[in-house]
């Protein structure tokens, strides 16, 4: 079904751009609960581990900047798409 | 700079009558970083300790549960002592003041615990008010059974089917019931059971005599009595503290040094008449070491530095050479960055260099906020004075750099608090005929937002506007530009390693072809965004070499699963834009709310703002301002932290396991005189 307002196709861009940085967002957290608590409990026996430990927690936030360069080419970049309706 | 101090290994032999006098001058000179003989040759055995070691352990003892009682914190000296005033007072510190402070402290202890026996005697007895019997009444019978506590439902009744021989007292407090129960003895088991059902929870009833009223009134009386006593106490000790804090750290400070001298000789190898010391030292400080130590043994010693060849043989049994990190005084706090991961290995980067030049740039790009940046500056000098300790000293100076940075991508991004447009008031706006020229050809973006990478300023580029969406493009190819500036630079890096290790195969065939793929990577990217169809090419014929490469590598076909990460990193510098603009948003929409509810004819409402709407209005601004700035103090910290840590440091640090650190025998000397 093609779409013809150009106003419903950016409604619809800005809903799905904003789905992949959530998303994404939560999927992140999930990720860093878990490694977060393990950290905390190393770091607390051990506290030299604290710079590797990080390093790990901060490894899944990777995940959310994917989400968001989705939403910044849905939002920034968007015209090459309207061309492909 | 990038390499950590070149070393050179040592060994010091002598006869023993000259060992005490070789321990004092390297203790004081702090070069030599020992290896501890670890035992296996026949001819050689661990040394024993000199002098009475045990008797210094001791005062150690004392004197450190001294320094607990007193409650003595480490800090910044404010007079320092000599040896020979120490050796005067240390006998009088840990003999007469220790006593007194222990005597003192014991009695704070049992003071408090006595206060709280009361106050716990008290809070059972609070209850029992409502009961008309004195409290001897409550216990001293052998043939009666006693039961006192609180219950949710009246229990006469039952009480009285399982023991018709009973006496009940009740009454209530304001929110429950107490009762008092006697029974016969036999009785007892019956009647708990009954009173069970009806929710009953004992009070134990202090043995105490006289009326309730009474018994609390001298309860209270005896803990006020009591706090009253440890009152002055507790100023006692406080007094000790400030007269006695710098001594007790000083001798601290001097016992420590005699048991590191005394234990010394356990980590030398010895025979009946010798020794020898084994250690590492920098290269250019092997001249002033065996000089020293020779006068001060008289000729009784050997100091010889091992051939290269010999040292490495050492090395690859197992021996560590300790890294020294050398760096200008500028760099140095970014060592605390480099040491949170793991000091580099002898043969590995000291990256420390790398994050002073890229990090404060990206924290700077993250938050690019004049305002921000000012009152950061502000922020973080108020903390230089409060927190003295080195490592906060060093991450005081990091930020304080940093935010140098952020003022400067500030006048880029035109932000003071948020984008106040104020730029095109400076600068002036566009003629009308212009910006018609500049919506015909694509690069109009709104009022106040012109040139093709947003507000026109000098050059034609700065400031710009980084909500504008071309600006956005642009930061966008910046980030990744960055990105593959910064891991260009560590891939280098990590060639380089893997040749000091003599280790050519994964140098060219698994650090390179990394290199390879991220720099063309971005070229194949750059020419189409250009259009330059001779860069695509170029970026296309390089990856498919650089993947050849890789499967070609010590890891073989499996070198393919990297390739998805290798992108991955790059897009992971996208950051660097995200948070930014995250943090310009927040402000943007502070400023819309706060000046909308300030000046309300903006939008077209009142004439003139009424006083609450001026004071909600800068409350708003303030409020929203403060947590975007802690915010945007913090993340732009973590962030390229964390570029540095995952994407950069990957790359070419620690593939062989973490480094020793440089700690040379001896002893900083902060509360004794040198």
């Amino acid at each position: 079904m093609p779409i013809a307002d150009a106003g419903i196709m950016y409604g619809l861009l800005a809903v799905g751009a904003g789905l992949a940085t959530g998303l994404a967002g939560i999927g992140a957290g999930v990720g860093e609960q878990g490694i977060g608590a393990a950290v905390v409990g190393v770091v607390a026996e051990e506290p030299g581990f604290l710079g590797k430990g990080l390093f790990l927690m901060l490894l899944p936030e990777t995940l959310i900047i994917f989400g968001l360069a989705v939403s910044l080419i849905l939002m920034f970049a968007w015209t090459p798409f309207s061309a492909l309706l | 700079m990038l390499r950590p101090v070149e070393m050179d290994r040592v060994v010091v032999a002598g006869s023993k009558d000259v060992m005490a006098p070789v321990i004092d001058r390297l203790h004081e000179l702090r070069l030599l970083h020992l290896v501890n003989y670890s035992g296996g040759e026949a001819s050689f055995e661990m040394g024993k300790p000199i002098g009475n070691a045990k008797e210094y352990s001791e005062d150690l003892i004392k004197l450190r549960s001294l320094a607990r009682y007193l409650d003595v914190k480490n800090k910044v000296p404010d007079k320092t002592f000599s040896e020979s005033e120490i050796l005067s007072q240390k006998d009088d510190l840990l003999n007469s003041v220790g006593t007194e402070a222990t005597s003192t402290f014991e009695r704070i202890t049992a003071i408090d615990a006595e206060v709280k026996s009361k106050q716990d005697q008290a809070k059972a007895l609070a209850p029992l008010a409502a009961l008309p019997l004195p409290l001897d009444e409550y216990y001293g019978y052998e043939s009666l059974a006693v039961f006192v506590g609180t219950v949710a439902t009246p229990v006469d009744a039952d009480v009285a089917r399982v023991s018709p021989t009973n006496d009940i007292f009740s009454g209530s407090t304001k929110t429950k019931t107490v009762v008092a129960v006697f029974v016969p003895a036999e009785k007892a088991g019956d009647v708990s059971s009954v009173l069970a059902e009806h929710g009953f929870s004992e009070i134990s009833v202090p043995k105490l005599s006289g009326s309730v009223d009474s018994a609390m009134a001298t309860l209270e009386s005896d803990i006020k009595s009591l706090e009253g006593e440890k009152a002055p106490l507790q100023k006692k000790l406080k007094d000790m503290n400030k007269k006695y804090e710098d001594l007790v750290l000083a001798t601290d400070e001097y016992l420590s040094i005699q048991i590191q001298k005394t234990e010394a000789p356990l980590r030398f190898a010895t025979t009946e008449n010798a020794f020898v010391i084994d250690g590492w030292l920098p290269s250019d400080q092997f001249g002033k070491l065996k000089s020293d130590i020779e006068s001060a043994a008289g000729g009784k010693v050997h100091v010889e530095k091992l051939a290269d060849k010999e040292a490495e043989d050492l090395t690859e049994h197992g021996e560590d050479v300790p890294t020294k990190i050398n760096n200008p005084s500028l760099v140095r706090p970014y060592e605390l960055i480099t040491r949170l991961y793991a000091v580099p290995e002898y043969k590995e980067f000291d990256p420390s260099l790398l994050i002073f030049i890229f990090f404060p740039i990206m924290f700077g790009m993250i938050l690019g906020d004049i305002g921000y940046g000012i009152m950061t500056i502000f922020a973080v000098l108020l903390l230089k004075k409060k927190f003295r300790t080195p490592g906060w000293q060093s991450l005081i100076n990091i930020v304080l750099i940093a935010s140098v940075w952020s003022i400067i991508f500030g006048a880029f991004f035109g932000e003071i608090f948020g984008p106040l447009g104020l730029w095109g008031k400076i600068m002036g706006q566009l003629p009308e005929h212009q910006i018609e020229i500049l919506k015909t050809s694509g690069m109009y973006f709104g009022e106040g937002v012109y040139g093709s990478l947003g507000r026109l300023g000098p050059l034609g580029v700065f400031p710009m506007d980084r909500l504008a969406t071309n600006a956005v493009l642009m930061l966008i190819g910046i980030s990744i530009f960055i990105g593959v500036l910064h891991c260009g630079v560590g891939s280098i890096l990590g060639i380089k390693t893997e040749l000091n290790y003599g280790e050519k195969r994964h140098a060219y065939f698994e650090r390179l072809p990394v290199l390879l793929f991220q720099v063309f990577f971005a070229v194949l990217l750059l020419g189409l965004v250009m259009g330059q169809m001779i860069m695509v090419y170029v970026g296309a014929i390089v990856l498919v070499i650089s993947i050849v490469m890789a499967v070609m590598g010590p890891e073989g076909p499996m070198g393919l699963a990297h390739l998805p990460s290798h992108i991955s990193n790059l897009i992971s510098y996208l950051r660097l834009l995200a948070i930014g603009l995250a943090s310009v948003g927040l402000a943007f929409a502070a400023n819309q709310l706060g000046f909308y509810v300030i000046m309300p004819m903006l939008s077209g409402g009142a004439e003139s703002p009424t006083i609450p709407a001026i004071i909600a209005g800068i409350l708003v601004l303030f409020v929203v301002h403060f947590i975007n700035m802690l915010l945007g103090i913090l993340s732009p910290f973590m962030h390229p932290l964390r570029l540095h840590y995952v994407e950069m440091f990957t790359k070419f640090y620690s593939a062989h396991g973490g480094g020793v650190e440089y700690s040379p025998f001896g002893h900083v000397r902060r509360f004794l005189k040198v």
